[in-house]
């Protein structure tokens, strides 16, 4: 599913350049779940980042689904980011003058799709993630847990093949961080592919895979049991 | 993305900030009802002021003169009293010629009274002028060709300067003085209804003979000739006659004859008002480049504050274009709505004020046209550095940004 050569992203130029990932070599393949480790600085977001397409390797080759994705310009891109990539983030974003439906419905909206059938998913999605009850909320009317499963339903709502989460649960205890795991469990179940950020060696844990990054470089692969 | 999406987003997105959309598009609307309230204040007076040009005098009329533009001025023999009789007689084209002395800023007063004289023009010429002018007469009669042959001391007024003079009754047979020459009045025509002539004074007419005018101004030089035509399409026939006569009759005069019909000096008056209406409407228009300035720069600043916003649109699929249409949207919207409310008060602004002035407002539907059409391209043009800077953000950037 994605396949990264010889990666390497600098910021920067000449004497302040930094090298966030350092040729960077592996494979993920289709339906698994692997959880990316390392202190901050280690490359770990910057690595999320360009596999979701939100910026562009300094060198090195990326497939996604066999595709070479360096050689596509900015509005496959953008197509790419909103047909197969879900993304969900650790402070949720979403928007906070829109509702929890027309949250969902964002990525519809940019995909074209006309509002009653964009209504039907996003509603469909939320009552999964068990928020049926709440497609008229705004964001800040809800609690965290509730956020994370609406930002959840909307990365779901375009059914992409890969599932990208920067800290998900960095800003929900522990019970809440806990359903959510439990939730990207079923996600993957269903053979959607996940790449999940994280410090939380209990978050990892939920993952078949985990990558261990230190100054732009894996250095330890695990693989649960 | 579908244009209905991109409507509603503009809304939401404008509502969600209801006092700074409020004022960003009060300075587009007072911008536009700048330009609206004195393009149409600026309309209407030429209308105004055209109409009381054409009301003044026959559309057969002309003039000659001479080259004023090359400081030319009349002398004495310049224009004779022959000049006059010969051109009637020879030209088809001409139907009646009356040749004037005129003096502004001429002294006249009631006789028997102290003090208190007051300016008039006096004009001196013939009764042919009663043709060229509008001359409706309210009582009393013009003066003839034998008051102008015997320099008989006889006067017609103006209705409005006779109404100053003789505040409490009829001017008709009293006597008048003008300098220090004693003069009965025997005619006052209506008062001239013409509004901005009027309030600047230059309807006050005092018609004498032209012996008479030239025996008060103590001299000799007859200043113009004034005439009309037989028909209006013979007007040009006649001032190409009269040119043409008076300089084969003043072989040696070193002055050019230089004629005007009442068409052209319309037309002239025409166009030095548009060009008014036009320096002052692009005084009023710098008030939209100000409301312009600032939808550019309320943008900026929404585009630095929904930074993080646009990094995560990006990441959920939002192309460039997408992006840029969203923020040109929204400033577009901004000077729409701002130029709607523009054109209410600017409109409103017009009719009060033509109301006060009693002239007609002339908005045209092109006049409004031209306003939205301007505000939209000032969105477009202020709206498109902003929306550029959003689009080229690049959205890991972005959503790091807090």
């Amino acid at each position: 599913m994605i396949r990264v050569e010889n990666l390497v992203k600098i910021y920067g130029h000449g004497e302040a350049a930094v090298k966030a990932l350092d040729n960077v070599t592996l494979e993920i393949k289709g339906g698994e779940f692997v959880a990316v480790m390392g202190p901050s600085g280690s490359g770990k977001s910057t690595f999320l980042s360009v596999l979701g397409c939100l910026e562009r390797p300094t060198a090195g080759k990326y497939y996604f689904g066999g595709r070479e994705v360096t050689s596509l310009n900015e509005d496959e891109l953008a197509a790419l980011r909103n047909q197969q990539i879900g993304f969900v983030f650790q402070t949720f974003n979403l928007l906070p003058r829109f509702n929890v439906l027309r949250n969902v419905e964002l990525p519809l909206i940019y995909a074209g799709i006309p509002q009653k059938k964009r209504r039907e998913r996003a509603t469909a999605l939320l009552s999964r993630v068990g928020l049926g009850h709440r497609l008229d909320y705004k964001p800040a009317n809800i609690s965290g847990g509730e956020q994370q499963r609406v930002a959840i339903a909307r990365a779901l709502v375009n059914d992409p093949a890969v599932i990208l989460a920067d800290e998900p649960t960095g800003s929900l205890d522990s019970r809440r961080s806990h359903e959510i795991m439990a939730l990207f469990r079923e996600l993957n179940a269903e053979g959607r592919t996940i790449v999940m950020v994280t410090h939380d060696p209990e978050i990892a844990a939920y993952a078949q895979r985990i990558l261990h990054f230190l100054d732009g470089a894996v250095v330890r692969e695990e693989v649960a049991s | 993305m579908r244009i209905e999406d991109l409507a509603r987003l503009t809304i939401e997105n404008l509502l969600a900030h209801r006092l700074r959309t409020l004022l960003t598009t009060l300075g587009i609307t007072i911008g536009i009802a700048a330009v609206i309230a004195v393009v149409a204040i600026g309309q209407g007076g030429q209308a105004v002021l055209l109409a009381d040009i054409e009301r003044m005098g026959s559309s057969r009329a002309f003039n000659i003169s001479v080259d004023v533009q090359r400081g030319e001025a009349p002398v004495t023999g310049t224009f004779t009293m022959t000049d006059v009789t010969i051109i009637k007689e020879l030209s088809q084209a001409v139907d009646k010629l009356a040749p004037t002395t005129s003096g502004m800023f001429v002294s006249i007063r009631r006789s028997g009274e102290r003090g208190k004289p007051v300016y008039c023009q006096l004009a001196g010429t013939t009764p042919d002028m009663t043709a060229v002018m509008n001359l409706p007469l309210a009582s009393g009669r013009f003066f003839s060709e034998g008051d102008v042959a015997g320099r008989r001391r006889v006067a017609v007024l103006e209705g409005g300067l006779a109404q100053t003079l003789f505040p409490d009754g009829n001017a008709l047979g009293k006597e008048v003085f003008i300098q220090d020459t004693p003069v009965t009045v025997i005619g006052v025509t209506e008062k001239q209804p013409s509004q901005i002539f009027g309030a600047m004074g230059m309807t006050k007419y005092a018609f004498v003979p032209i012996t008479l005018a030239q025996e008060i101004l103590n001299t000799r030089v007859i200043h113009e000739l004034h005439g009309t035509a037989v028909s209006e399409a013979a007007v040009p026939q006649a001032i190409a006659d009269s040119v043409k006569i008076l300089q084969h009759r003043h072989p040696g005069s070193n002055v050019h004859y230089k004629g005007m019909s009442m068409k052209e000096a319309v037309a002239l008056f025409g166009k030095v008002t548009g060009i008014m209406t036009l320096i002052i409407g692009s005084v009023a228009a710098i008030a939209l480049v100000v409301g312009g300035v600032g939808v550019m720069n309320i943008m900026l600043v929404a585009v630095t504050e929904r930074t993080r916003e646009i990094g995560l649109l990006k990441a959920l699929g939002a192309r460039r274009a997408d992006i840029l249409r969203q923020f040109l949207a929204e400033a577009v919207a901004l000077c729409l709505v701002g130029g709607f409310f523009g054109v209410l008060l600017g409109a409103g602004g017009a009719y009060a004020i033509a109301h006060f002035a009693h002239w007609p407002p002339l908005i045209s539907v092109w006049t409004v046209l031209l306003a939205f059409g301007f505000s939209a391209v000032v969105g477009l043009f202020f709206g498109l550095y902003p929306a550029s800077r959003a689009a080229a953000l690049s959205p890991a950037e972005a959503l790091r940004q807090y």
